[in-house]
């Protein structure tokens, strides 16, 4: 009871006085914990899909049968000879779009006989009918017009499938198998087995009955794949959410600092009076708790609200690289609303715990004999730049050190040694410039401009923390900026060199990286005999799984590839050399995503099911690609149509003979596949939808940033709040001493600007590091790219106006609130 | 030996009066009389309310008050008596609820805010109780701060040599925690006669000042009076401060009490 007592006279009390203040202290914590809680339900929501559009069509079965290329039908038969009872699904898999919307849905043909929900009868000899997800809300007996590989077609909805059926489109196996042009090759084969032997030992009877190249795996397995290769992006995109959270940490120190500094003379008459350390420990963690848990109550609220756009972001970026997905439902349970919550108080107590138990050392006669401004902190700074010099040492020993499980922990721990090295040495930067600029200031912007660096240089404590708060959201922002414009001046570079064909042909409808829906050979065929054209490179790409994560096996025409493309080798060799070994035998060269992921490097050999058979490749060299994430195998076309007869192209790329000019070129390749749901693009065009792709991929990244950077500015409008309050007697005395209300205005917009700058220049530094560790370190350990390290001039020099403009904002009401001050209850409050 | 007494009819009400006084041969009054009669300071009925809860409550009341050139007057009277508030309303702080504050012959009612800011800039100066040095600033950029608020850039010879008149030239680098109490007091009066104000308010300079500093404090203040031409009006409880003054102005419950003028044997 006395300690709840203390609580509220001491804590409660301040806050309530102030509360502006306390909600901006509050907002920060709810932001973070919002955009935490946002990515996690954003996350879920998008690789929940493939259970909600898939999984929830295959039943209770136990194993999945696939092969690369399909599974071919005497595996069935083999299957369904066996003299147990297995329950067998076989299976076609593809896409469809559904015109008007352009939504891209999975497609499933199955043996409707089999499948109860579909209510299937007579209308299953009709090609064209169809049973629909729940989700696509399409009614019995509505006409559908979709579009599968190049064909469009109109199909009738014969039922709508039961719970949880997704977005699904179902047809009967026949039928899908016409139109997904699969010449009776199945997807997949589930099974279902007897209880009667354990899953093992079943598992090992089937791969014994089905022929070379065939696999057996426990039903889920890919839906597993495509969990693994997803975890690295989720984990990037998680750790980036956690950075709003870090930059409100920083705040909440700050707030519970200026709480101790000037509740000081408080804590030492309450020592006096008998309060323990420990009560006054406890008071001002609960402090830091009461904003943890104000603040985490309202970012469930807020993370829920955005999470409905993130979702949409995200699962954006999934289709684009990874996995054709439709975002499932935005599920908020209470363990993870509890697990958020528990989060911000977590975070808001620990970045007190210093503060804290700095209020609890303080001794009475210290407290009571020292004034407050004496007291502020006049740290070692030699001290503090050999131990940020230790840590920058260890971040760079920790960035030297290769991934832990697929994940970057040690490029994360060197990022986390970076900020708290960068925070360090802050102290001693502020110092510096403010005493090196001090003169400068005067001359050049008056007294406003030496009051206000006089006033960050006496508040030292409080100025580190600010401009450390900002300059981590601003390194942040730069780091990610410069990451990113990096990484696009690599993919228009690669684009350059990889592009060079002059027309680009695809099946109509959106792209992913996992649907290779076909052409008919017959559209290679005529635009080959058209009199423009040089040159038709023919490429088929298949999903395949290699050592347990979803992968890309492609064939091209290597010749064509061998005489326009430049497409660069890790190894430097000369694409010609290269492409000249692929025709005729088992060679293969692999994307360096495929690389890095399956440490995989030239003069390796991979084993892949094809055709029936396992198949040696020999991997000739690595080439950079940016295409996917999943990573490429390619083999010359001839190669793979000895394993995969199917002569069916997923793109092609079209070479005009010189001298053709290309609108005269792409006119006579569209008449040539006119009535053919085929998309014809430029090279430009490709090159334009390509770093459409890209900027969309890394819309949600900036999103974060901007979010941590909105944060720190809040804590920057809310700590120069507080200064203005602390510091009224101040501005009250100037006005005795002839200030106007404008120079009292002009002092505080200058602090806010000196603190952006210091901020931004603290920031850009600190970025500029982080962003070698994610170019370098992070993102090659968890995607294998190999970005050329570049200065995104113009983005980072909008970004940092922009955060500077903000930060000089923040300034205003502070500094409408100083000019309101009366001078007279102020000064005479003494 | 100083004496006290009681002034003739006061040409404002209960106010200070200039008149030629009689007085003996072997006294003379602390300010010439023999000057134009120019006051620095005239409060013409000036009455203060405050809003307390929606409610107003007087703190000055029909106050008439002259202050001339150099004269050295002394408010004395109990806490809340309304000397503070008489302080603030001579230094255009704060404005009259009724009457009129004149300084220098110009109406603080008339001004807007700008303009109270220009002729505190250029006519006041103030001290008090608790030194009020900006912590961050020097002794000298303190000094300097009233100067550089009225736009002047040459401003560190003034400074250095106001700095030299209080005795702290030597310490005009330090920082304000690095002095004593009655060295700041000496620095906020050199920043208060920085600019030349002919009006210097104070308000319990010595008040946080044990007795024997306090008294140079009050010696520098009456010398700066004599030399400067300054008018000091200091509101105290020091009977050494009253003992000094020309003028000691005693309120109570927001009226002028009672005026006395000193006189002093050469």
């Amino acid at each position: 009871m006395p300690y709840i007592l203390l609580f509220q006279r001491l804590i409660v009390r301040p806050l309530r006085r102030e509360p502006l203040r306390t909600l901006l202290t509050m907002a920060a914590v709810a932001l973070g914990v919002a955009v935490v809680l946002a990515i996690e339900l954003a996350g879920d929501a998008a690789a929940g899909s493939f259970r909600s559009s898939v999984e929830t069509l295959t039943g209770n079965a136990d194993f999945e049968v696939t092969a690369t290329g399909g599974v071919p039908p005497v595996a069935l038969t083999k299957l369904a000879m066996l003299p147990y009872a297995l329950d067998l699904d076989p299976r076609i898999e593809g896409f469809a779009v559904i015109e008007g919307s352009q939504r891209t849905v999975p497609l499933l043909g199955v043996d409707l006989l089999k499948q109860a929900d579909t209510g299937g009868s007579g209308s299953l000899q009709d090609a064209n009918s169809i049973w629909t997800g729940r989700d696509l809300g399409f009614r019995k007996g509505d006409r559908v017009q979709l579009l599968i590989n190049d064909h469009s077609n109109s199909y009738t909805v014969r039922g709508v499938l039961g719970e949880r059926s997704g977005e699904a489109i179902v047809m009967d196996l026949s039928a899908a198998t016409r139109v997904l042009s699969r010449n009776g090759a199945l997807d997949r084969i589930l099974v279902k087995t007897p209880s009667t032997k354990p899953l093992a030992e079943w598992q090992k009877i089937l791969e014994r009955a089905l022929p070379p190249g065939v696999t057996v795996a426990p039903q889920g397995s890919q839906t597993n794949e495509n969990r693994r290769m997803l975890a690295a992006f989720r984990w990037n995109l998680r750790v980036l959410s956690y950075i709003a959270l870090v930059v409100g940490a920083f705040l909440i120190y700050n707030t519970i600092s200026v709480s101790v500094v000037r509740r000081r003379a408080e804590i030492g008459i309450l020592r006096a009076l008998g309060a323990t350390r420990g009560a006054v420990r406890m008071a001002f963690l609960g402090e830091a708790a009461c904003f943890g848990i104000g603040g985490g109550l309202v970012g469930l609220v807020l993370g829920r609200l955005m999470a409905e756009v993130a979702v949409k972001v995200v699962a954006a970026t999934v289709g684009s690289l990874y996995v054709s997905s439709t975002p499932g439902a935005i599920d908020l349970t209470w363990q993870i609303a509890l697990a958020a919550l528990l989060t911000g108080t977590a975070v808001a107590v620990i970045s007190s715990l210093a503060p804290a138990w700095e209020a609890s050392e303080v001794t009475p006669v210290e407290a009571m004999s020292r004034g407050r401004l004496e007291h502020e902190v006049r740290v070692g700074q030699l001290r503090r730049l050999a131990a940020a010099a230790i840590l920058a040492a260890g971040a760079w020993a920790a960035s030297q050190q290769p991934a832990m499980a697929g994940k970057p922990i040690f490029g994360y721990i060197a990022a986390v040694l970076l900020i708290a090295a960068s925070a360090l040495a802050i102290p001693a930067m502020v110092a510096g410039l403010t005493a090196a600029s001090s003169a400068m200031l005067r001359r050049a912007f008056g007294v406003e401009a030496l009051l206000a660096v006089r006033s960050l240089a006496g508040s030292m404590r409080r100025t580190s923390v600010l401009v450390g708060a900002l300059s981590t959201a601003i390194a942040m922002m730069a780091a990610v900026g410069i990451m990113v414009g990096s990484f696009r001046e690599t993919v228009l570079v690669w684009m350059q060199d990889r592009l060079q064909a002059d027309v680009y042909l695809r099946p109509a409808g959106p792209s992913g990286a996992d649907r290779h829906p076909t052409m008919s050979p017959d559209v290679a065929a005529r635009i080959e005999a058209l009199p423009e054209v040089a040159a038709v490179d023919q490429f088929r790409a298949y999903e395949i799984s290699y050592e347990g994560l979803p992968a890309t096996l492609g064939g091209g025409e290597a010749r064509i590839a061998g005489r326009y493309g430049t497409r660069p080798f890790l190894s430097g060799a000369r694409p010609q050399s290269i492409f000249a070994q692929l025709p005729g035998r088992d060679n293969v060269i692999v994307s360096e995503p495929f690389a890095n992921k399956h440490h995989v490097k030239a003069g390796d050999v991979l084993e892949l099911p094809l055709g029936g058979k396992t198949v040696r490749l020999h991997v000739l060299d690595v080439y950079y690609d940016y295409s996917n994430e999943r990573g490429y195998i390619i083999m010359d076309r001839s190669t793979l149509l000895r394993y995969l007869p199917d002569p069916s192209p997923s793109n092609m790329a079209v070479y005009l003979k010189p001298g053709v000019a290309l609108d005269k070129g792409r006119q006579a390749i569209e008449k040539a596949v006119a009535g053919r749901k085929v998309l014809v693009l430029s090279n430009r065009a490709l090159r334009e939808d390509a770093i459409a792709i890209f900027d969309r991929t890394f819309a949600i990244t900036y999103a974060l940033e901007a979010v941590a950077v909105f944060v720190a500015i809040m804590g920057v409008a809310g700590a120069l709040l507080a200064l203005v309050i602390d510091r009224r007697r101040e501005f009250g005395l100037l006005r005795f001493l002839g200030a106007a209300a404008q120079q009292l205005r002009r002092v505080i917009l200058f602090e806010a600007g000196l603190l952006g700058l210091l901020a931004n220049v603290a920031g850009l530094a600190l970025g500029l590091l982080l962003s070698l560790l994610l170019i370098f370190v992070i993102n090659k350990q968890s995607f294998g790219w190999t970005i050329q390290f570049h200065w995104p001039v113009a983005v980072l020099l909008g970004a940092l106006s922009v955060v500077y403009i903000a930060t000089v904002m923040a300034g205003l009401y502070p500094a409408r609130i100083a000019t309101g001050i009366n001078p007279i209850e102020v000064i005479h409050e003494d | 030996m100083n004496r006290w007494f009681r002034r003739g009819p006061p040409s404002l009400g209960v106010a200070a009066i200039r008149t030629a006084d009689p007085v003996e041969p072997a006294q003379v009054r602390a300010h010439p009389t023999t000057e134009p009669r120019v006051t620095i300071l005239r409060l013409d009925h000036v009455s203060k309310d405050y809003i307390t809860e929606g409610q107003p409550v007087p703190a000055l009341h029909d106050v008439l008050l002259e202050i001339f050139p150099g004269e050295f007057t002394a408010l004395v009277g109990r806490s809340g008596c309304g000397k503070s508030t008489l302080l603030n309303l001579a230094g255009a702080m704060d404005s009259p609820t009724s009457g009129t504050v004149y300084v220098d012959g110009v109406s603080t009612s008339s001004l807007d805010d700008a303009g109270l800011t220009r002729l505190r800039r250029t006519k006041v100066g103030f001290i008090f109780q608790s030194f009020q040095l900006l912590p961050t600033l020097s002794v000298v950029e303190n000094v300097e701060l009233p100067l550089m608020l009225a736009g002047n850039l040459r401003v560190r010879d003034a400074a250095l040599e106001r700095l030299r008149q209080v005795d702290l030239y030597a310490l005009a680098s330090r920082m304000p925690y690095q002095l004593s109490g009655g060295q700041m007091q000496r620095v906020a009066i050199a920043r208060a006669l920085v600019h030349s104000p002919s009006l210097l308010l104070a308000d319990e300079p010595t008040g946080n000042l044990d007795s024997a500093t306090g008294e140079l404090i009050l010696e520098l203040l009456r010398r700066i009076a004599l030399e400067q031409r300054t008018a000091i009006v200091m509101a105290t409880h020091s009977m050494e401060a009253t003992n000094l003054a020309d003028t000691v102005v005693r309120m109570r419950d927001g009226h002028v009490e009672e005026i006395r003028q000193a006189v002093k044997t050469l």
